[in-house]
């Protein structure tokens, strides 16, 4: 397999040490499944790099040893890997970010499905459009939730400039990403929230962002058909939206990749 | 032996090994030189790992300093440098049962999942324009008094390998390690081909860990 036209071994050293993008290291550890020479070779310099680890020591504060040793007690520990990938080292840590994708999902699932309810309860019945609405709503939170559990999912979050918080969740493999925000400022009824790819040929129009529909929450918004260098912008515009952002973005995320 | 600061682990660590004296104590250290430590750092992991927490103090008290010294080289701000070193610590604590030594020592799982952890914190911030170049020869911070004799011995053995590469390399691996960087903007900032830098990086580590004498 050959990296950006190189010899992929060659991308060992600076992936030893963290110095490489998302994309090379997925390509690399895919590399290193099959290649048990290279294991062999990380190994040895990961242990070089445990030395530079070392030598940078600084000692920690009593205050910081009793606050990480309360953390630990209180805390439960993950149970043996079964299975797990022999070059995904740092697994832990991804099946950390991974149960927060988890969380997030199902908090997302249990919004949708409060929705849900509360329409199907309104309505004492459900009728022919609602069962549309429903089934509409239940094909979108597929294509969100297909999203959230890919493979390289990953998860951004960033503030919002006039209050509230932006995340995304990204899967460069798919090109498609999750928008959504909580706590967004209310606006005036004639303004609304309209969101952005933002790339290196201009701004294309991503979608108006829906209302805060429970708990503060903007329902997730699936957008697809991104390009390398794209970031995801958010403005606010006159109800309806524009063909282009005639304000600032108050929030702008950078998906990070090449895609 | 008293236990004075920064050596706070020794006397409960010892208690606290337990089984881990079963273990053959053959390989040289990448952090002391002296033979044993990373077989012990391995055992008393294996001891975490079934929830022991005497060894998780020992193995914190072993361990900490490289962690929160490598956090702070990359992040730089003391306060998220110390929360991302929390969570690194609270890390080896939840998954140790997922440590597989067949892939390489416990110091160099730790020190991996802390140098990975500190990049993720700032790529995701991607504030690189605020960041300072640093250089760890002249910048990294610590304190003579309360640091451990081997703690002094790894950055004397470590100084005396990383200046036995050539400039390029061991530019390249500095900024890398320590600053954080990418290959690609390690490119950059020196002014060099990517191609070349990484094959400096990579000579340069393969160098390192042949001058320290670290078993792979």
């Amino acid at each position: 397999m050959r990296l950006g036209g190189s010899d992929p071994h060659t991308l060992a050293g600076a992936y030893a040490m963290d110095a490489v993008s998302e994309p090379d290291r997925a390509r690399f550890e895919r590399h290193l499944a099959g290649c048990e020479s290279c294991r062999q070779e990380i190994r040895g310099l990961r242990e070089a790099t445990a030395a530079l680890a070392a030598a940078a020591a600084v000692q920690p504060s009593d205050a910081f040893r009793d606050a990480a040793l309360r953390a630990a007690a209180q805390t439960r520990q993950l149970p043996p890997a079964v299975g797990q990938a022999p070059e995904s080292w740092t697994a832990g840590d991804r099946g950390r970010r991974r149960s927060e994708l988890r969380g997030w999902r199902s908090r997302l699932a249990v919004g949708v499905a409060g929705a849900l309810a509360a329409v199907a309860l309104a309505g004492g019945v459900v009728t022919y459009g609602m069962q549309h609405r429903l089934d509409q709503a239940q094909l979108h939170d597929h294509a969100v939730a297909a999203v959230l559990s890919a493979p390289d999912a990953a998860m951004m979050t960033a503030p919002v400039r006039t209050g509230g918080t932006a995340t995304v969740v990204m899967s460069h493999r798919e090109r498609v990403l999750v928008f959504t925000a909580v706590d967004l400022r209310l606006l005036p009824a004639a303004q609304s929230y309209e969101l952005w790819l933002i790339g290196p040929a201009g701004s294309r129009p991503a979608g108006m962002v829906p209302g805060p529909a429970h708990g503060g929450m903007a329902d997730p918004m699936v957008v697809s058909g991104l390009r390398a260098g794209d970031r995801v912008g958010l403005t606010v515009e006159p109800a309806g939206g524009s063909p282009r952002p005639t304000s600032p973005p108050v929030v702008l995320v950078s998906l990070g990749g090449t895609h | 032996m008293t236990e004075g600061q920064g050596r706070r682990g020794t006397g409960r660590s010892r208690a606290a090994r337990g089984d881990a004296g079963q273990v053959p104590r053959t390989s040289p250290s990448p952090f002391t030189g002296a033979r044993g430590h990373a077989d012990e750092l391995g055992a008393l992991l294996a001891l975490v790992a079934r929830g022991d927490q005497d060894a998780y103090r020992a193995f914190f008290d072993r361990t900490a300093r490289h962690v929160l010294g490598t956090v702070l080289a990359v992040v730089r701000d003391p306060a998220q440098s110390e929360e991302v070193a929390q969570e690194v610590l609270l890390e080896v604590w939840r998954s140790a049962s997922r440590f597989d030594a067949s892939l390489g020592s416990a110091a160099a799982w730790v020190a991996t999942l802390a140098h990975r952890r500190a990049v993720d914190r700032v790529r995701s911030e991607q504030k690189a324009a605020e960041r300072e170049l640093r250089v760890p020869s002249s910048s990294v911070a610590y304190d003579e008094v309360t640091e451990a004799v081997e703690a002094r011995l790894d950055r004397e053995r470590v100084r005396r390998c990383l200046g036995a590469l050539t400039e390029l390399q061991r530019e390249s691996v500095t900024l890398a390690y320590y600053g954080g960087y990418t290959y690609r903007e390690v490119a950059e900032l020196l002014g060099v081909a990517v191609g070349t830098v990484k094959t400096r990086m990579r000579d340069g580590l393969i160098r390192l860990r042949d001058c320290l004498g670290v078993d792979s």
